[in-house]
């Protein structure tokens, strides 16, 4: 186990190290950021020679490179060229936001899902199954931010029981929860269905119902479990995805996230700060995946997590 | 099967009734405040505080004067900080932290300052603060400022005694009063800068405006309080929150619920429906940006004149306005607004003349021609007025190829490197409201924005109006200059834009700012 964990690690490490160089290139493809940093003036030779220098665009490509590799060793992501504070912190501090509101919607996501997955498959072809293939339809038709919007102006405009906007407490925190839990769940869903289908099927449940053990249990305990697998997968990929920041909903509901800031970031051609938030991410999916996998293992005990086939 | 029909149904149903409840007919306004049974009160209440929603990301994790150029800062940080030189909302100067100025020579102004002022932290305003915020800007601290440009002409300020101060210029700026009431020109407080730091510094401001900084959420809100010592007429209202609310369906949404008070641009869509409840002020200002559609004169066709001069007769800019704009843009001669210093009123837009157009392109022999035009990606309008675009140039026998970029890869690059194709659509701020800031920086010789334009008798009134600080020569200069363009015609001046604004009925004392710089000090919203 022990050497798997270390070994995955080490692979993270170089699936991040890809990462690096891939949007440290990128963002250098897209040209000098001199000139959008400097606005709409007319900056003399100088002041771009300056500015240039000041964010150290004057090096050779392969030091800057050399540079942005050591600082990232040392967890320095690097001078924001906007604001000229550390990235990092500028992160960090937007992580709250992001991870109350990823939780959050992935919870009301789960509190939908499962019941009406499990109740879909369990009673296929009945109204609830209609029901729920129904709202599985209709939440992936539906574009989060026009969800998000319609949402705002039913609960908040109309029947006024809601904020519409902000970050300032938990009632600010249900409309963007629901809305992201909403078109979550409607994946997950049909999700849990499916499993639960082919689950249902196997010979084993069929066993447990002769001997007679309760449906709730051979639901719940025998099919329910086995059927977490795929599930486990997408809900741990998702969050590592919304742990990244839900870029269109945190504009749509002024929610101060990583997202609004990596999109400002690009927009301001921030080199340092693209960067770090690209990383931050990417950190976030690949230790979710080892997460994933080793979850495996408590799931499925035939699963040996690390082990020879 | 009826139990299946009959779910749909209710589905449908659901679904349906759920868009009408949010669709419906009702008043957009504001939430009105509850009516009270007893007799009305006999004098007006006034809330403590006022709520404004502003369209407007954050102004980049800072508030340091020197670190920004965009709106988002000076629309709160003109309520923060003081100028010498102060531009009210009717675009006109007057003293600010200044009493009075007078040219002692060309190059050398010198400034009374105004006594008795404090800073928001109790430090007091003297020349040591005008001496460090510009040896601050200058120097080394300002080296990666965007701000640093506009004031290069001065060569350093000197400390005469603890309210005199003189500004010693490089060279003559006839502009640099005007740019003493930019945002690069606040004064900020020397001691707190330096005992706090930078970083510090960036989210916690402090200057001698008519509001403090007390709490800061990026991305999220500003909160001001009223500076009880406030050398001015005093802030009405105890406490302003600006929300940062960037997404219009939201800022129109905060709204109507009523958690916004004022709410900055009103997507066009919205404005007649607003403009129709009683309950709500609709505000359109016309501000200091223009819009034209320039050319990259290095290429072919556009680099004869009779092709410019025929896609300039070809653009109805009038119906772009009327319906694009909803008629919230106003016809422009030259490439700035009515307000600017400069504007030529006997210079009238260009005539819509499709027929001419179609003359000059068969002399130009480009008929069928292919253009590029590059706009941004990111507004909607600026798309649809490209499309616009194609389709007149379509009818007089050019061809349009659309190219939607993003606007910083555009601004930032594409023009700069001549890549922005045959020609684009261009915004300038023209934040001066003086035609020498638009003019020098897009037509005078060598120009970034412009490499290729050279016209000697441009480059000449340019020189004339730079070099003279008389108004009247400036003027006529900036107006023979006018003309002079629309003879060479580097590009074909759109329109001016027209924000608007909206505040609820209750709210007094607003004056929609033509600069976006909101003057908060006089407003009230009643109870």
């Amino acid at each position: 186990m022990v050497p798997y964990i270390i070994k995955r690690v080490l692979h993270g490490l170089m699936v991040l190290l890809a990462i690096s160089l891939v949007v440290f290139f990128l963002l250098r493809l897209t040209g000098d950021p001199v000139m959008a940093l400097l606005g709409q003036g007319n900056p003399t030779q100088e002041a771009v020679a300056a500015m240039q220098h000041a964010l150290g665009l004057d090096q050779p490509l392969w030091r800057q490179l050399i540079k942005f590799l050591t600082d990232l060793a040392t967890g320095n992501f690097g001078i924001s060229f906007r604001n000229k504070q550390p990235v990092m912190p500028q992160l960090v501090e937007r992580m709250p936001a992001t991870m109350t509101l990823a939780f959050a919607g992935m919870a009301v996501s789960l509190l939908v899902a499962v019941p009406i997955g499990i109740q879909s498959a369990v009673r296929r072809g009945k109204a609830i199954d209609v029901l729920g293939r129904v709202f599985a339809l209709i939440g992936i038709s539906f574009p989060n931010f026009w969800l998000g919007i319609m949402l705002m102006l039913i609960f908040a405009v109309k029947l006024r029981w809601l904020p519409a906007s902000g970050y300032q407490g938990f009632k600010y925190l249900i409309l963007p929860a629901v809305t992201l839990g909403l078109i979550l769940s409607s994946i997950i869903t049909r999700l849990i269905r499916s499993a639960m289908l082919d689950v249902l099927r196997q010979q084993y449940v069929q066993t447990a119902r002769a001997k007679g053990v309760a449906e709730r249990t051979v639901i719940y305990r025998h099919a329910f479990r086995n059927a977490l697998i795929p599930t486990v997968t997408f809900v741990g990929l998702q969050l590592g995805s919304l742990l990244g920041g839900t870029v269109i909903l945190e504009q749509v509901f002024s929610w101060p996230g990583v997202g609004r800031l990596a999109l400002d970031a690009i927009s301001n051609r921030d080199f340092p700060m693209v960067q770090g938030a690209v990383l931050m991410l990417s950190t976030v999916m690949v230790a979710i995946n080892l997460a994933v996998d080793l979850t495996y293992g408590f799931l499925d005990p035939r699963i040996k997590v690390g082990g020879k086939a | 099967m009826f139990k299946r029909l009959s779910l749909k149904v209710w589905v449908v149903a659901l679904t349906a009734s759920l868009l009408l409840v949010a669709c419906g007919s009702g008043s957009n306004a504001p939430a009105p405040a509850p009516t009270k049974t007893d007799s009305a009160p006999a004098t007006l209440e006034f809330k403590d505080t006022l709520v404004i929603g502003s369209q407007y990301g954050d102004p980049q994790g800072s508030w340091d004067p020197i670190d920004t150029f965009l709106l988002a800062w000076g629309e709160v940080a003109c309520n923060i900080y003081d100028g010498l030189v102060d531009r009210g909302v009717d675009l006109k100067l007057k003293p600010g932290l200044a009493t009075e100025w007078k040219f002692i020579d060309d190059k050398t102004i010198e400034f009374k300052l105004r006594q008795g002022v404090k800073f928001h932290n109790g430090e007091p305003f003297n020349a040591d603060a005008v001496v460090f915020t510009f040896t601050r800007l200058l120097g080394p601290d300002g080296k990666t400022s965007p701000q640093l440009s506009n004031y290069t002409s001065i060569d350093k300020v000197v400390k005469v005694d603890d309210y005199t101060v003189r500004f010693m210029m490089k060279e003559m700026d006839p502009v640099i009063i005007t740019k003493l009431a930019g945002y690069g020109a606040m004064i900020i407080s020397p001691k707190y800068y330096q005992e706090k730091g930078d970083a510090f510094f960036n989210t916690n401001p402090v200057g001698t405006g008519p509001y403090k900084v007390t709490a800061y959420t990026k991305d999220s809100q500003v909160v001001l309080e009223a500076n009880p010592d406030y050398w001015g007429d005093k802030a009405k209202t105890k406490k302003v929150i600006v929300r940062f609310i960037p997404e219009d369906a939201t800022r129109v949404a905060e709204f109507q619920t009523g958690a916004i008070d004022i709410m900055q641009t009103v997507p066009v869509a919205q404005v007649k429906t607003l403009q129709a409840d009683k309950n709500v002020k609709v505000l359109p200002v016309g501000g200091p940006t223009a819009w034209a559609l320039r050319f990259d004169i290095s290429k072919s066709p556009v680099d004869k004149l009779e092709v410019r001069q025929a896609i300039g007769y070809a653009i109805d800019s009038k119906t772009i306005i009327d319906t694009i704009l909803s008629g919230n843009g106003k016809l422009i001669s030259s490439f700035q607004g009515d307000g600017s210093f400069g504007n030529n009123p006997d210079l009238k837009p260009l005539e819509f003349n499709p027929a001419k157009a179609k003359e000059l392109i068969d002399k130009a022999g480009a008929k069928g021609a292919k253009l590029d035009v590059f706009f941004s990606s990111k507004a909607v309008i600026q798309k649809e007025i490209a499309q616009a675009i194609a389709s007149y140039l379509k009818d007089v026998g050019l061809e349009v190829v659309l190219n939607p970029v993003d606007p910083q890869q555009l601004s930032g690059t594409l023009i700069t490197e001549g890549k922005a194709g045959h020609m684009y659509l261009f915004g300038w701020g023209g934040w001066t409201l003086d035609y020498d800031n638009t003019a020098y920086l897009l037509y005078s010789k060598g120009q970034k924005w412009d490499p290729y334009f050279n016209d000697a008798k441009v480059n000449e009134l340019l020189t004339k109006e730079r070099t003279s600080t008389d108004p009247k020569v400036r003027e006529q200069a900036m107006k023979d200059l006018t003309v002079r363009l629309r003879e060479t015609m580097p590009d074909v001046p759109l329109y001016q834009a027209v924000a608007v604004w909206a505040t609820g009925a209750k709210v007094q004392g607003f004056v929609a700012p033509p600069d976006d710089r909101m003057r908060l000090a006089p407003v009230t919203v009643t109870k």
